[in-house]
């Protein structure tokens, strides 16, 4: 008993009660969603096909990493490392995408942001774009592409790219004007005002445009790996699923979520953080 | 006044699209002013009768067709740190440190880093906010952000410093404190200074010299010296003085008469 006070406690001072409170909460609905599941084992309500077991989807990480030599060699993407191939391939995009897209999407922002004449010319088409949903691209870009890579990339690049234009490009509207003029009256340059004034100015748009554009990319590079990809979480997923492997299908579908959400919490979460809320430039609760 | 002239204004009109009717609008009719070295100016005239037109052009940031502007004989052709701003209300950075926002100029001015802090700490102190070098502006009150403010205009060390109703977005407790701190610090730079404000009292206060605008088109109505040292000047002591009442009270009748005359100006 006292042991599991002491251990309260102690996360307590970590936390605070507050957000132990919350943490707590935001389990529960996690902890019925797999009571239940667990029921389904014991009861067989559901047929093992259309819900496997958790032990069974537990089980498929080693079934499939099962002809993987070792750790080194699952980093090194060896041929026979199934799961940890997929994983890295999706990865992997992700990065490649984020990489080109983000500085992209944010430098045309800025420009437009700033230039009602350049803004002229992309609001449209960034409008238009952006109405289109990322995926219905996907069945040009197979005819584009062809079924491999450089599909999956395009489709992710493409949403990425008008998230983050949009959202930087409001940002930067925002930005109160009192604010680069003060910059220009200390002798500053139109670059000084962009990377002083715009940038962190726009900051919490851009932040809530990488927020969307890692959900819906995320979304729109399962889907393309599904139909015009060849490695992949989302590939895994479709063609464990035609072979009726619903474990690996289970597994693919968490591992999405739990990458997913530690982009979010390891990643934006902290940049929030840095930038942001340290300016005060963020609504919290008191 | 003793001196070189810092700011001439010679003939200085300026009309403007009205934003929904696209009318021309006459703002500003031929200004004619001088300020001279260490001297402060305060503009007083009520709402809407072009004081803040004036200083936006003064500061580079509003183009100007009619008459010349001129700082240190130099025509002013867009905004520069000759001339630095101290706005109304948040204009300061919040993503930099007071002690960043302060250092602002020099750093835009590749200043060395050494130079830079000592300068920085020496306008900290000036303007009374040592302990809060490393807070962000969201960590303070509205009456620490304009002495922030001041203080980054002072630091860049301008050759005349614009001040845009500084005080008129903080409580009435807080503007007296910082008038009375202004003056202090004016005498410790021996800044030029043409401060703007709708305020009489302020104006009175402040000026070594007040220009009172007539309504739009602004047109310099009146001039009035208030000779008193600035030294004397701390509002504890200004309620009995009889030159700052009576300087006040005629300003006030020259505003007055401003605000109510009828007549299309």
């Amino acid at each position: 008993m006292t042991a599991l006070t002491d251990f309260s406690i102690s996360i307590q001072r970590r936390f605070g009660r507050q957000r132990l409170r919350k943490f707590i909460l935001g389990l529960i609905p996690f902890a019925l969603l797999i009571g239940l599941w667990e029921l389904n084992t014991a009861f067989v309500w559901f047929d093992p096909v259309e819900i496997p077991p958790i032990a069974d989807v537990w089980e498929a990480i080693f079934w499939l990493q099962s002809d993987c030599p070792g750790f080194m060699a699952a980093v090194d993407g060896h041929n026979s490392c199934q799961l940890s191939n997929n994983i890295l391939s999706s990865i992997g995009r992700v990065i490649l995408a984020t990489v080109v897209g983000v500085p992209l999407g944010i430098g045309f922002g800025i420009l437009a942001g700033m230039n009602r004449t350049i803004s002229a010319y992309l609001e449209p088409i960034g409008v238009f774009m952006n109405s289109v949903s990322g995926i219905a691209w996907i069945p040009l870009a197979v005819v584009w592409f062809g079924v491999g890579w450089e599909t999956t990339l395009f489709i992710m690049l493409n949403t990425i790219f008008w998230l983050l234009f949009f959202n930087t490009m409001m940002g930067v509207r925002a930005v109160p004007k009192v604010l680069v003029q003060g910059v220009q009256t200390l002798g500053g340059s139109h670059l000084d005002a962009i990377r002083q004034v715009y940038l962190p100015g726009a900051m919490p748009s851009i932040i809530t445009g990488g927020r969307m554009a890692m959900g819906f990319g995320w979304r729109a590079l399962i889907a393309a790996e599904m139909i015009g990809g060849d490695s992949g979480l989302g590939f895994m997923i479709f063609v464990s699923a035609s072979e009726f492997k619903t474990e690996e299908v289970f597994l693919g579908v968490i591992l999405i979520s739990i990458i997913f959400l530690a982009t979010d919490r390891w990643i934006l979460v902290p940049l929030e953080k840095w930038t942001i809320e340290r300016w005060g430039l963020v609504w919290k609760p008191t | 006044m003793t001196g070189e002239a810092k700011l001439i204004v010679q003939g200085l009109s300026h009309h403007y699209p009205d934003e929904y009717t696209g009318e021309s609008v006459h703002a500003l009719d031929n200004i004619d002013l001088k300020i001279y070295e260490n001297e402060f100016v305060a503009i007083v005239g009520p709402s809407g009768c072009g004081k803040t037109t004036f200083l936006n052009i003064i500061a580079g940031l509003l183009p100007y067709r009619e008459g010349r502007a001129m700082v240190d004989g130099v025509d002013i052709k867009g905004p520069g740190p000759d001339r630095g701003v101290v706005f109304q209300e948040h204009a300061i950075l919040p993503w930099r440190t007071v002690s960043r926002n302060i250092g602002h100029g020099l750093e835009l001015r590749r200043t060395p880093k050494a130079e830079t802090q000592r300068r920085v700490q020496e306008y900290v102190d000036l303007v009374g906010l040592s302990g809060f070098e490393d807070r962000y502006p969201h960590e303070l009150s509205g009456g620490m952000k304009q002495r922030v403010a001041v203080a980054r205009t002072l630091c860049a060390d301008p050759v005349i410093m614009l001040m845009d109703e500084p005080f008129a977005a903080v409580d009435a407790q807080t503007r007296i404190t910082l008038q009375d701190e202004l003056n202090r610090v004016v005498m410790a730079t021996e800044k030029t200074i043409l401060f703007i404000t709708h305020s009489v009292e302020e104006a009175a206060f402040l000026g070594d010299r007040c220009i009172v605008f007539s309504r739009r088109p602004g047109r310099i109505k009146s001039e009035i010296k208030i000779d008193i040292p600035r030294a004397e000047r701390q509002w504890k002591d200004m309620v009995n003085n009889s030159k700052f009442t009576d300087a006040r009270d005629e300003i006030l009748g020259l505003v007055r008469s401003e605000v109510t005359s009828n007549d299309d100006g």
